[in-house]
Order: structure tokens, then sequence, then C-alpha cells
């Protein structure tokens, strides 16, 4: 069996080597992300089969916990580590020849350790431990927005740095919090001795950690920074944060929540958060006509509907917002990929200027449509069984309040319909493009974009593929014993 | 395996042929054609053949399709359409760009269609559902210019309608545990009253929509007059038809006739045919003002529609009988209109009805066909319209509607006039100079406007060979069967005989055009000579056809404004500067920002020690 702490070491390590490489062996530099991720990807799915069954608990120095740090390799943190070395290794293929200018190892170095931030984040068992990931990613993720030296990229990687920041001092303050009042950081160990958040001394850490993990992960009114910073960083950079980075702040969540603290009652707070969350970010997107600046929006009405759906709480529910996580890494990634290049050779980030690329760079174009169809929930797109999982799971639920919050939110997916709709129109339907600098995106860049329109197809015809590693993933949030029992044995 | 072998090959067929399309054009545009004929003939092949398959399963449901008299009869109906029409484009898309793309939509939507009909469980209708309106949306818009505008009003309002869709499927999946059509109508006689009305609202406002019931029909008149000529007779005479079956579906498939009588106490019954009623007449005069052909037509395929729910809400056996009858009349009749008026604007170049005229002799056999169609539309004896019809109003009438039964008629005299328009508009009057060298119709278009006049004609005299499909229907859904002859219904509460109405016909006719012989002393007064007292008026600047019916549009035009559509308008204004204004949330000032999360933390905070929420 292999150790999965590989997959934090293997980045964490390649992210170190890249400065040192660059003393001679600088062509070679940019392969070893797509070659790391492609390592960590085979070996999460390897994974995958056992973790199911059993999850995999490391300790690390030998100690066990709650001595030591431990990593609690579950169907959660197997199948977040999936789709962040998937779509890790495909944003850095893209990336071969996309990124040309600025400090390219640099880019690659903390590209890198992003990645290993968000693996350690959804492996570890310890909430320190989870902190300290979280910092690299984030600080990673702060240099990445402004890595160009544009000075809009600077500007908002400088405010991104300050609102990330006040999200982590709080979060850390909660964490002291709790270890002054338990006098343990592992989670489990954390767990066992919780079991009500009514208290005060209880109920102040989770609302600390509810914010500060919030800004991470776009939750409305906490998500100011995300569309100055998604929609400035280069395309591969906003592809991974929209894919990756935001989800890992709602996994951090959740495990605080349904891990750590059981507070199953703030659920549905929780789910109000999302709709709002939703119905703000759709309605952003809608009045935007800077396409980088409507995806990033837009991530965050999907963010909403992520955190609604992990609100629902029932395993449908939660195994519906897991798959929505899902399609929204894969689509959006495959978004703003797609946008990468149509930006590139159009020259400006305007919709009304990737007029008539339909004919210039049509399979760029076919894939963008395709990656808008599923994010909408059109079958028969990935989008569409992880939508229909939502909706099923809301309506099973058999209560009034629910169904007029589902309203709601299908009521942001028509609007998120009529925004993506006009952008395909203008792409194919507006406007003749006689420049001759329009012309399709390279080859490396073809690959990665349609590795993911094949993986959004595959998944949205043949959904099953996905299901078991859902369902075991939500009966880990759901079983706050079972984790406790698995962790301390 | 049928069923099977039909879907893939529509499917399949329509990525293949934009694949070879890639290659070669002649090949393309004959697989097309081959792959629409033969899907006609395997279609033909299944009639009378019931049975039900699963096919695959998605999440843990199976995927099930059907087929039965129902099923067949929407079938055959969408796949003639589609075939004629992709015959038609042969001629009418050469020459256009992303012909390919054309082609692959077209055939992509033919399959969806199919889908459709033939699934036999709420998820594969949901999925074939959606394919089916984006890739309708996908080819309104194709024409550039305002079918922008025209296909995002038609896909906003096409989600709208599948959101509304997914929760009723979604809610019948928490409540029974299935989706399978037969199951769940055998469960739901147990569902309370509340929940079933609930269900039927949700099924109501996604099939209306689609088939554009008032007051949710504004999409239709600009997807319809903006997509291109032979996709407008597939929107026209089929898309929109999928609603019908959709509420076929829902009220007699699922809730079975005496369910939905008894709806909400009788009163869902009563509002649908009122909304029939009035999707009949709104949209009849809105028709009559138009100028643009294809926008006519457009309108008055939403009144038809009326005629249809109308027929199909009565909830009898007879209404039933004459509102598929006038679903599949409206077919034949409304794809060859679409397609006669593309035939025009391809040789003319113009569809606006005040600056056609005339061509009778330079198009006799699209002449021919929008004469056929037309008579048709009007319901004139001898023309499938007039069985239909016929059928409809008398069971207005038997039924003690005297109200909505004025309606339909109103809507008839309504369809007079817009149909004198069109036809007077474009073949009668005088011809303008710049379309003296206007040449007919190619072969390629000559073809379906035969067949599709020979429909109209053939059921128009011989009813029976299709009612006794349609009987056969109204039987499976629980309804009596009646008594169906070659030639009409011999029902007890009064036959129809088309042998009468043709024997009367004739008889009529030999005595007008006897008249006509004894009384022929025609004066021919040359046009320059009785108008303006003999001053010589210059022929191409004078046009009878401008301004036709005008004097009574001064009467109805304030009337006849579509409010709808100036409602939806004013709807999507106030959502625009409302999310402009959710957008200036993120105003960009840092300060702004912090202050967002310490607000947000201060809240949750103040929740617990002051509210005690928690």
């Amino acid at each position: 069996m292999v150790n999965p702490i590989l997959l934090i070491i293997a980045p964490l390590s390649a992210a170190f080597i890249i400065p040192l490489m660059g003393y001679g062996l600088k062509r070679i530099v940019k392969f070893i992300p797509p070659l790391v991720m492609g390592f960590n990807l085979v070996v999460s799915l390897s994974l995958a089969p056992k973790v199911i069954k059993n999850p995999i608990i490391v300790f690390l120095g030998g100690f066990p916990p709650p001595f030591g740090i431990n990593l609690y390799v579950g169907p959660l943190g197997i199948l977040f580590s999936c789709v962040i070395s998937l779509v890790g290794f495909i944003v850095s293929i893209y990336a071969l020849n996309y990124i040309k200018q600025g400090a390219e190892q640099k880019y690659h170095a903390l590209y890198l350790l992003l990645l290993t931030g968000a693996t350690g984040i959804v492996l570890t068992g310890d909430i320190f431990n989870l902190f300290v990931f979280y910092e690299i990613l984030c600080i990673s993720s702060y240099a990445l927005v402004g890595y160009t030296g544009e000075k809009a990229g600077i500007e908002s990687a400088s405010k991104y740095l300050i609102q990330g920041s006040l999200g982590s001092s709080l979060i850390l303050i909660a964490i002291a919090l709790l270890y002054g009042k338990f006098g343990t950081l592992n989670m489990a160990d954390m767990a066992s001795r919780i079991d009500s958040v009514h208290t005060m001394e209880l109920f102040f850490p989770l609302v600390l950690f509810i914010t500060g993990m919030g800004v991470e992960s776009a939750i409305f009114p906490l998500n100011a920074w995300l569309p100055d910073a998604h929609s400035s960083a280069p395309s591969t950079i906003s592809a991974i944060l929209s894919g990756i980075a935001i989800k890992i702040g709602i996994y951090a969540l959740c495990r605080v929540i349904f891990t750590i603290f059981g507070a199953t009652d703030i659920l549905q707070f929780l789910m109000l958060l999302g709709l709002v969350t939703l119905l703000v970010g759709e309605f952003s997107a809608f009045s935007q006509d800077n396409i980088k600046r409507m995806l990033a929006y837009s991530s965050t009405g999907q963010i909403g509907l992520i955190v609604f759906a992990m609100g629902v709480g029932t395993q449908y529910g939660i195994s519906g917002g897991l798959f929505q996580f899902t399609t929204h890494a894969l689509s959006k990634s495959l978004l703003f990929l797609t946008t990468g290049y149509m930006i590139y050779r159009a020259g400006s980030m305007k919709i009304s200027a990737l007029e008539g690329m339909g004919k210039k760079m049509p399979l760029t174009s076919v894939a963008f449509t395709i990656g808008a169809f599923s994010l909408i929930g059109l079958p028969p797109f990935i989008g569409f069984p992880s939508k229909f999982m939502i909706v099923y799971s809301v309506l099973a639920r058999q209560s009034g309040l629910y169904i007029v919050f589902l309203a709601l939110v299908l009521a942001g997916t028509v609007i998120e319909g009529a925004y993506f709709f006009k952008v395909i129109q203008a792409i194919y339907f507006k406007g003749e493009r006689k420049d001759d600098r329009a012309k399709e995106a390279p080859l490396s860049a073809l690959i990665p974009v349609i590795i993911l329109v094949l993986l959004i197809i595959g998944i949205g015809i043949y959904p099953k593929v996905l299901t078991s590693i859902l369902d075991s993933s939500a009966a880990e949030l759901l079983d706050r014993i079972g984790y406790i029992k698995e962790a301390l044995k | 395996m049928l069923i099977q072998s039909i879907l893939i090959i529509a499917f399949g067929g329509a990525f293949l042929t934009y694949i070879l399309g890639k290659a070669s054009s002649a090949l393309r545009d004959f697989l097309a054609v081959l792959i629409s004929v033969s899907l006609t003939v395997l279609i033909f092949l299944a009639y009378g053949k019931t049975g039900e398959i699963a096919f695959a399963s998605f999440m843990n449901l199976p995927l099930v399709l059907r087929i039965n008299h129902l099923s067949w009869f929407f079938a055959i109906a969408i796949q003639t359409v589609t075939t004629l029409s992709v015959i038609f484009s042969l001629s009418y898309m050469k020459g256009k760009e992303r012909v390919d793309f054309y082609y692959l939509m077209m055939l992509l939507c033919n399959s969806a269609m199919l889908g459709i009909v033939l699934s036999g469980d709420f998820v594969s209708f949901y999925i074939f559902w959606e394919i089916m309106s984006w890739s309708a949306f996908l080819l309104i818009s194709y024409n550039r210019g305002g079918a922008l505008y025209a296909g995002m009003k038609y896909i906003v309002m096409s989600i709208i309608g599948s959101m509304c869709m997914l929760i009723g499927i979604m809610s019948l999946y928490s409540t029974y545990g299935t989706l399978n059509i037969r199951e769940i109508h055998d469960l739901i006689s147990t569902a309370s009253g509340e929940y079933l009305l609930f269900i039927s609202i949700l099924f109501l406002a996604a099939f209306g929509v689609k088939s554009a019931l008032w007051p949710i029909h504004v999409w239709l008149p600009p997807a319809h007059s903006e997509a291109p000529s032979p996709f407008s007779a597939v929107l026209s005479s089929i898309l929109i038809k999928m609603g019908i079956y959709g509420f076929v579906l829902i009220l007699y498939v699922i809730s079975g006739a005496a369910l939905y009588l008894g709806l909400g106490g009788g009163s869902f019954r009563y509002i649908l045919t009122l909304l029939a009623a009035i999707t009949i007449i709104i949209p009849t005069f809105n028709a009559l003002m138009q100028d643009d052909a294809k926008r006519l037509l457009a309108w008055s395929s939403i009144a038809q529609i009326g005629y249809i729910i109308l027929g199909i809400s009565i909830g009898t056996s007879l209404g039933l009988i004459g509102g598929l009858f006038h679903f599949f009349n409206h077919v034949a009749f409304k794809a060859l209109l679409f397609l006669a008026v593309g035939a025009i604007e391809y040789r003319t170049g113009t569809r606006d009805l005040n600056s056609l005229g005339g061509l009778i002799k330079k198009m006799p056999v699209t002449f021919i066909a929008v004469l056929a169609g037309t008579f048709g539309l009007i319901g004139i004896p001898l023309t499938n319209g007039f069985v239909s019809k016929w059928l409809i109003y008398k069971t207005l009438i038997l039924n003690n509607h005297p109200f909505l039964a004025f309606a339909a008629l109103v809507g008839t005299w309504g369809t007079i006039l817009y149909s004198y328009k069109l036809i007077h508009n474009i073949f009668l009057g005088q011809l303008p100079e710049n379309l003296e060298h206007t040449k007919p119709a190619p072969a390629s278009m000559k073809l379906p406007f035969i067949i599709l006049s020979v429909v109209i004609v053939l059921f128009g005299i011989l009813p029976g060979i299709p009612l006794k499909l349609i009987n056969l229907i109204t039987a499976s859904l629980g309804f009596d069967l009646l008594n169906i002859n070659i030639w009409g219904i011999a029902s007890e509460s009064g036959p129809l005989n088309i042998i009468n109405i043709f024997a009367a016909f004739a008889v009529a006719l030999i005595v007008v055009w006897f008249f006509f012989l004894i009384s022929g002393k025609k004066v021919v007064i040359s046009q320059d000579n009785s108008y303006a007292a003999g001053i010589d008026v210059p022929k191409g600047k004078y046009h009878y056809t401008v301004d036709f019916y005008n004097p009574m549009f001064r009467m109805i035009k304030p009337y006849f404004r579509d409010y709808m559509d100036e409602f939806y308008s004013q709807l999507v204004k106030a959502l625009a500067s409302l999310s402009d204004r959710v957008r200036r949330l993120y105003c960009g000032d840092l300060g702004v920002y912090v202050i967002y999360i310490v607000l947000f933390l201060s809240i949750l905070v103040i929740s617990k020690i002051g509210l005690n929420l928690w």
C-alpha cells in the first residue's frame, strides 16, 4: 500500500526543488507540476477503493493521537484529493505554454505549494495542522494572484491578503480558545469532548470558525475579495482558485461544523447562507460585461449552491453538495481555461470582444459551451446529476419552507442560464471577426480542455462512477461517532 | 429493440451528419435525408406495437423507453415533419454558413423529441426535454440579429418551465419512490387533492411555456419568426406540441380523466379551458395585425394551440379526439405554411407582407400549398381542419359551454381574415416590379408542399384513417370507444359524415358555377382607369397590399397590444436594475469589505448573546 503521506510530501518537496533547479535546469521546471500532480492523481485513485471500505490513519512521527499529528484518509479526504490532483494536473498541462512571462519558476513553486496546502487540509486530522496547511494555501494564492506584477493584480492580491489574514486570525483565535478549553488539537479528540454548542464558550469558537473559513470559501458577505482576485489573476490561477481553493474552505467549514462540533442545529442557517450567497452571486454575475468577473461571480453563486446542499444535512443532500463540488471544479476550471486563450487572442476581457470566436476557435468555443451547459445543469452533462441530487434531497425533506428555498435556488439557476446563454450567443452568433490574430488555442491548451470535456460528458451520462465515493464521503461527514472511533482507535 | 434502434439511429445519425459535413457537403445532405427517411420508415413499422424496455439506469433509477399508440402517433408526426423540413433545407440552406451545425442541431432536436414521446419514465423525459430545449435555442439564434433576442427570450422562459417541471418530477419521486410513468399512474390515485393540484400546476407551467399557452406565450412569436424557415416549421408544428403531449401525459396518462376533472373541485379544468379560450382569441387578432408573414403564422400557431388545449381540457372522449386530431392537422398545415413562406423568402428575399404580391403566376405550386394550408387552418370542409374543429365545436356545445364555443367561433373569424391577408398579400394583387423575375420554388421544396397538401385534403375527405388510431388512443386512456368509420363518426349525438358534406359541396359548386355562367358579363377596367380619375399612377410606387385591414386595425389595435410581453419586459428591466444594485455591494473599497466581515461576525455573536436565537 502506498503511504498517503506521499500525497503531501511529493508536491511540497517538489515546490522547494523548483527554485534550486533554477540554476541550470530552467527549461524542465515547468514539467515538474504535471509530473507531481499526475503522481498524486494515480496515488489518490489507487487509494480510493480501499479507503471507501476503511479509512486509513497515518501517525506522523509514530505517536498515536491525541499526542501526535495524524492523517485521516477517509473517503471524503480522498474524494477531495482526487479532484485536487485531477484539476491540478490538467491546469498544469495547460500552463506549459500559457505561462510564459514573469517569474516562471516562482509561479510553478507557488502553484505546487497551493496544491500542497489544499491536499494537506483535506487529509489532516489535526486542527492546528489544518490551520498550517490553510495558511500555505492562502499565502500562495495571495502571491499567485499578484504574480504578473500588473497593477490590478497587485491591488486585488493585497485586498485579498488583508481580508484573508483577517479570516485566518479569526480561525487562529478559535483554535486557541478550543485548545485552552480541551488541551488537545486533535480533531477527533476534540470532537469526542464536545456534545453541545449551546454554551457560549463553544458557540464563540464555532462562530469564529464560520466567519474565518467563510472568507476563504467565499460565503456572502465575506467574499468581496473573490471577484477582484479571480478576475485579475492569470486564467490558470483563476481556474485553480475557483475550482479548488474556495472549495477547500468549504471542506474545512464542513469538517468543523459536522465533525468537530456536530452542530446540526445551525444547518438551516447554513442553508440560508448558501441561498443568499447564491442569489447575490448570480445577480452580480448577471450584470457583468467582463467575462472573468462574470465567471468569478458565478463561482460564488455555485459556492452558495454547495453550501445550501450541505445545509440540507441529509445523506443525499451532502452527497449532492459534494457532487456539485466536483461538477463545479471540473466545469469552472474548464470555463476559465477556455476563456484564457480566448482573452489572450482577443486582447480584452470584455464579453463583446469575444464575438465571433466560435468560428476562429471552434474547439475552445464548443468546450466553453459544454462547460456553461454543465454549470446550468443541463443534461447530458455532469451538472445535471448533481443538480438532480440536490433538488431531490431538498424535496425529500417534505417541508413547505424548503420548497420555497428550492424555488429561489432554481430562480438563481435561471439567472445563471440567462448570462451564460448570452455569452454563448456572443461567441457564436454575434459579430464577424476579420483579424487573423484569433486562431485556435495551441495543443497544450486543447488537451486539458478536451480531457475536461470528456470527463464532464462521461460522468454526466454515467454518474454511477462517483456515487459510491460520494455516498461514503457523505456518511463520513454525518457519522461523527464513527470518525472519532476510527481516529482514536 | 425497435425503439432503441430508432433512438440510436436518431442520435448517432445527427453526429455522423455533422462529422461527414466536414468532409463533403453533398454526402452530408444525402446522409441527413437518408437518416430522416429511414427513421420515418422505422417508426412507421412500429405501428401498433406496445411495450416497455429499460435501457439504462441513472442515479439508481431505471431509464425506460416505451411505445404505445399515443407515442407512436406523436412520433410519426415528429418524424414526418422533420424529414420534410430536412428535404426542404437541401436547397434552402445551400451556401449558408455553418450548415453542418444546422443539420446537427436539427437532427439532435428531432432525436430529443422522439426521445420525449418514447420515454416511459420522467428522468429520461426530462433529459430529452432539456436536450430539445438547448438544441432549439442554438437553432433559433442561428440567424443572428433579432434572432439573438428571440433565442434569449425562448431559453429563459424554457428554463423557468423546466425548473418547474424538475420540482414536479422530483416531488413525485420523493413521494412515490419511482418515476416510471405507468407505476406513478397506479400509485397516484391515493394522492391527496392538494398534492395533485400542486403537481398539476407545476407541470402546467412547464408545458404551458413550451406550448405557448397564454399568458406565457411571449417567447413564441419572435422565436418562430426569426428561426431559419425549415426549423420554424419544426418549431411551430412539432416542438410546441411537446407541450400538448405533456398535457395529455399529465392529465390523462398520469392522473386519468376522473382525477383530472375533480382537480381542485373542478376549478383546474375550468381555468385551463378559460386560458385556452383566451389563447384562441387574443393571438388570433395579434396575428391579424402582423406584416411579417412568419410572425403572422407564429401568432396563428398560438391560437391553434388554444383550440387543441380547449379540446383536450374539456375532458370528454369526443373533446380529446378532437384535440388530438387538431394537433395532427395543425402539424400538417402549419408545417406546410411555414415551409411555403420559407420558399417565398428564399426566392424573393423578403417575407414582408407589404412588399410582396402577385406571385400566383410566378410560384403556382407554392400558391396551391398556401391555399391548402390556409383552407386547413380556417377549417373549410373537405380539409382536415374542418373535421377537428367540428369535433371541438361539437364537444363544447354538447357539454354546455356556449361561451367557449363562441370564443372558438370568433377565433375562426379572425383566422379567415388573417389567412386571407396572407394569401392575398403574397399571391394576389399586383406584382411589384422588383419581383418580376421570381423563379418558382425548387423541386426539393415542392416535394414537401405536395405531400403535406395531399395529407390535408386526404384526411379531410377520409378522416376515419387517423380517427381510428386516435380512438384507440383515447380508449387506452380509459374512454369508451366511439363508432368510427372511414368517412367520419357515427355518434348518438349527431354523426359526422364527410360524404354528405362532399355532396353538398359539389351541389353548391355546381350552382355557383351555373350562376357564374349565366351572369358572366364581366367588364374589364384597367387599374389606371379606375383610380385617380384617369391620372397616371406609377405602378411601382403604389401597392395594394400595404396597410391591409387598416380601418379595422385602428379600431382594435389599442385592445390587442401584447400586454403580457410588456409586463415581462418591465419585469426583466426591474431585475436587471436590481442585479446592478446587488453588484454594487462589491464597491471596491477595502474598508467596506473588512466591515462586512466584522459585521457578519458581530451579527452572529449578537444573535446568541442578545437574542439567544441558538
